[in-house]
């Protein structure tokens, strides 16, 4: 989940210009609009509900039709960032650490996609005390790591406090900030390798419990723990920084071969009780991945469905709109796909530093013109119109819509320009940022935004960034943009995790993700007040009015679109289900057909 | 750009460059009454059928280069407006025109790209000005830089030569396309204010320039060996002996024999760099959307051909028909001057 570095599935490669094999079966134009083609799913499965201890019982319930044996090989762009459990944060190292990494929860998705959270080294999803400032969980027995040794509360602490190494800087911060009290918890704790050990971490070997004494209130600790930055490390194997070549697994595979930036393999763990796991089903016999692969050629080879192809997936990005009609219009390519609604909102992130008048921030939210942007991506197929910072899986999500965008997708320049006329600011100029070089989605939808800009009487000044150092320099105070690409995808399905990172004036730093760098009284201190509200439905309700009175009164970001990704894989795949969460295969339900 | 003798040896040749091109053409008729050699030489391509289609072609396509505007205003439409997405029966929800074969039909000549539903005619008009414009500079730029510091170089011989032949092995061995790319958003951000778009002046200036600094070494070095074959000659003796000044003998005696091959390189380069600058465009260096240009075309059609073959078909065959006709075109130049190197 975290941040979406995750790029935009819209992904397109230079590459692809060199195979222009003009096939016969090119047609010249698009046809008109079909909607029976069907836009994908209209269900959003990201919300979960709290399992309990039987849910939390393995083994994880059988496929039908799904038989043990073969390969299933996965494409991708890039490699996988890191391995070493405590510095996983973004979503594709997650995708993979769900095959080798535990954490005393996680997620249980059903077929249909509804998902529960349970115990996954844990017996449940642990027991709260104290207003939510006391967690214990206790953990299952016959947990193994892959050379047979006994996997203990030991090296369920020793993950906890790896986290506060000087090197495991990449990963979640939540659970120290919340043992520490601090958000410069480093400084308070150095790590476990001078001996010392974390005190609000108490164990009990015996009983195998573990329990979290917290400094400050954190309702929602289960959710948090379930995030691969807390998975477990055996204290005996630690490496420190080697760690992240070699993980070692408590999972149904093992990492067997890696040639960075080029492959990797995933061998069977056969110390891996399936008995243990409520989650993961294992049936192929191993995993590998090619990476390097674009989007384009990769759509192509998956749409040839030839030799091993048949046995590939997009483990990366989703099928690209450039090839979106064409997949969709098929009947045997889109029995093929898989798609799902994102978590994660796409946004702009208006400078509130540069932009001071909320009028013009609002004039901006009018003039935008999502439609056209969207038919860009590849209309209904890539995404639903975002109207709030909530997406509609946060817990608590209310539809709201300030702006009126869903009656006026294609933006109402003309109340911008009366709203800014009011505010005397005509002529505004907006410097509009946009990652450059991976996307060439981004290439038109600037021309559509200057346009809408122009219309609504801003001078709009386009300075896209190169996309390796584009979010470096977004993410810095002094930055000279107004209006810049941005998107977020929450760590849990809650109302905190969006909107205490994105708009928390304390956070503003630096690299921070408070891009708009909106520092209101009012609204840090709601977001204070909100994160201690222990009742799940109560606090739901009062991120939604946050969330509504936030985009009235400062109007900080312009919504774009909760996005709809589609997926294609080989005709001998099965089991294909969508993970919300990390927008990706659910790898460890597949299998081959026999 | 960043060649730094360049300036040095140019400056004061450039004046002399001018002199050239005026004492060249009294040049010719001077030989005899009845056929001077480029007389002859007329006479010669006039029958060459695929030299005069060539060049008809290429006459063409720069009129229609230069006219663009006032085609584009008879026609009533402009690169810039995005049709597609203003009328929503023109692309369908993918982005993808509605109408077959790309969205062609009365109003839309040549249809309307994917996603932006911009009208293809007019962009493509405006794509082929640019890419001349820019192309012709470059190619002129070069083949003046390329003769005046060849000719230095192989007549002066000694250190200048050997000076200038460094430089031109470095610029030679030079990875341009990687310096482009890398070197591009650096330049663009020294020059422009972070809170200004980039103007398209500056674009085309800097894209001629460094493909005119990197571009002129070739030519050079092919007048310079030109030039060594030519200065040990009795005609340069003797010229050297009625005390004639070293300007003089490389415009007045050197330079008029070597126009056979600077033409052909002339003729060469130009679709050479038309080329060169499309490429560019499609490694996202160079003009960028909104500025039409055939290498944004290109790329795009790439992106598309899946599911829009039309929209590649136009830039594509524009640009394969007008380098192919440039480049029979130079063929048959060089047949016309030089009878002897006929096949």
């Amino acid at each position: 989940m975290s941040l979406s570095r995750r790029n935009f599935v819209i992904a397109t490669s230079v590459a692809a210009g060199g195979s222009m094999v003009l096939s016969a079966c090119s047609s010249g134009g698009g046809g008109g609009n079909s909607t029976s083609n069907g836009a994908g799913t209209h269900t959003y499965t990201g919300h979960v509900t709290v399992g309990t201890a039987q849910d939390s019982q393995g083994p994880a319930p059988e496929i039908q039709g799904a038989v043990k044996g073969g390969n299933i090989n996965g494409l991708s762009p890039s490699d996988f960032s890191h391995l070493d459990p405590q510095r996983i944060y973004f979503a594709w190292n997650s995708a993979l650490a769900l095959l080798y990494v535990r954490c005393l929860t996680g997620y249980k998705i059903a077929p249909d996609g509804s998902q529960k959270l349970v115990g996954d080294l844990a017996t449940d999803t642990g027991t709260m005390s104290n207003g939510g400032k006391t967690w214990t969980f206790t953990l299952k027995d016959g947990l193994k790591w892959e050379d047979g040794s006994d996997l203990t509360v030991e090296d369920v602490r020793h993950g906890i406090e790896r986290g506060f190494a000087s090197f495991t800087t990449e990963g979640a911060q939540y659970l120290q900030t919340a043992l520490t009290g601090s958000a410069d918890f480093r400084s308070v704790y150095k790590g476990p390798y001078d001996g010392k050990h974390l005190e609000g971490v108490v164990i009990d070997s015996a009983k195998k419990t573990i329990t979290f004494n917290l400094k400050t209130a954190q309702p929602q600790l289960n959710f948090i723990l379930a995030m691969h930055s807390y998975g477990a490390v055996p204290v005996k194997h630690d490496t420190k920084e080697k760690y992240d070549k070699d993980p070692v697994s408590c999972g149904p595979y093992k990492l067997a071969a890696h040639a960075p930036d080029k492959s990797l393999k995933m061998a069977r763990n056969p110390h891996w009780d399936p008995k243990t796991d409520p989650i993961r089903n294992a049936y192929p016999d191993s995993f590998s991945f090619e990476f390097g692969v674009e989007s384009l050629p990769e759509s192509d080879r998956l749409i040839a469905d030839s030799g091993n192809d048949q046995y590939t997936i997009m483990a990366y990005n989703g099928v690209p709109a450039e090839r979106i009609q064409k997949v969709l219009t098929t009947p045997a390519l889109k029995q093929r796909t898989i798609n799902g609604l994102l978590t994660g909102l796409y946004y702009y992130a208006i400078n509130c530093k540069r932009i001071t008048d909320p009028k013009v921030r609002q004039a901006l939210n009018y003039a935008w013109p999502l439609e056209q942007i969207r038919r860009i991506y590849g209309g209904p197929s890539a995404g639903d119109y975002a109207t709030s910072v909530l997406s509609p899986d946060i817990l608590g999500y209310a539809h709201q819509d300030v702006f009126g965008k869903l009656k006026k997708p294609q933006g109402d320049t003309a109340k911008a320009k009366a709203l800014l006329k009011e505010a005397g600011k005509l002529g505004q100029t907006i410097v509009y940022t946009y990652p450059q070089g991976r996307e060439s989605a981004y290439e038109k939808t600037k021309i559509v935004i200057a346009n809408a800009l122009k219309e609504a009487g801003f001078n709009p000044v386009i300075k896209p960034v190169d996309s390796t150092s584009y979010y470096d320099q977004v993410q810095q105070i002094n930055n000279q943009f107004d209006v810049m690409w941005f998107g977020w995808s929450p760590d849990w399905p809650s109302g905190y995790s969006v909107i205490q990172p994105l708009f928390d004036g304390a956070t503003i730093a630096n690299g921070s993700n408070n891009v708009s760098q909106l520092n209101v009284p009012w609204i840090n201190q709601a977001i204070k007040q909100n994160a201690l509200i222990t009742d799940p439905a109560k606090a739901g309700d009062a991120w939604a009015a946050l969330d509504e009175k936030i985009m009235t009164q400062e109007a900080p970001i312009i919504p774009e679109t909760f996005q709809r990704r589609f997926y294609l894989h080989g005709s001998k795949v099965g089991g294909a289900l969508f993970d919300p969460n990390f927008s990706a295969f659910v790898l460890y339900k597949l299998y081959v057909k026999a | 750009m960043t060649t730094p003798a360049s300036p040095s040896p140019a400056a004061p040749l450039e004046v002399t460059d001018e002199d050239s091109a005026a004492s060249a053409k009294p040049g010719n008729p001077k030989g005899s009454e009845s056929r001077s050699p480029g007389r002859l030489a007329w006479i010669r391509f006039k029958r060459d059928r695929t030299g005069v289609i060539s060049a008809l072609v290429v006459i063409f396509f720069f009129v229609i280069g230069i006219a663009a505007p006032l085609i584009a205003k008879a026609y009533g439409k402009d690169p810039y407006t995005t049709y597609g997405q203003n009328d929503p029966s023109l692309l369908n929800d993918f982005g993808f025109p509605v109408k077959p074969n790309g969205g062609m039909s009365g109003d839309f000549w040549f249809g309307i790209d994917p996603q932006l539903g911009r009208d293809v005619f007019t962009f493509l008009l405006y794509a082929i000005r640019n890419s001349l414009l820019i192309a012709t500079a470059t190619a002129l730029l070069v083949t003046g830089l390329g003769i005046a510091i060849g000719l230095t170089a192989g007549y002066l011989g000694g250190k200048t030569d050997y000076l200038v032949g460094r430089i031109i092995d470095v610029l030679l061995a030079f990875p341009q396309t990687l310096f482009f790319i890398s070197f591009w958003p650096v330049v663009l951000n020294i020059l422009v204010a972070p809170n200004e778009a980039t103007p398209t002046w500056l674009t085309v200036v800097s894209l001629i320039s460094i493909m005119t600094a990197f571009g002129w070494a070739s030519i050079a070095r092919l007048l310079r060996g030109e030039v060594l074959a030519l200065r040990e000659r009795e005609f340069v003796e003797a010229a050297k002996v009625t005390g004639a000044s070293p300007a003089r003998i490389i415009f007045k005696e050197l330079l008029p024999n070597l126009w056979t091959p600077i033409l052909i390189q002339a003729t060469l380069a130009l679709p050479m760099y038309v080329t060169t600058e499309a490429g560019l465009a499609f490694l996202g260096v160079g003009l960028s959307d909104p500025t039409p240009d055939w290498g944004v075309m290109m790329q795009y059609g790439a992106q598309y051909y899946q599911s829009d073959i039309t929209y590649m078909l136009f830039p594509g065959l524009t640009m394969v028909i007008f380098v192919i006709a440039f480049n029979l075109l130079g063929d048959s130049v060089r047949d016309a001057l030089d009878p002897k190197a006929r096949r």
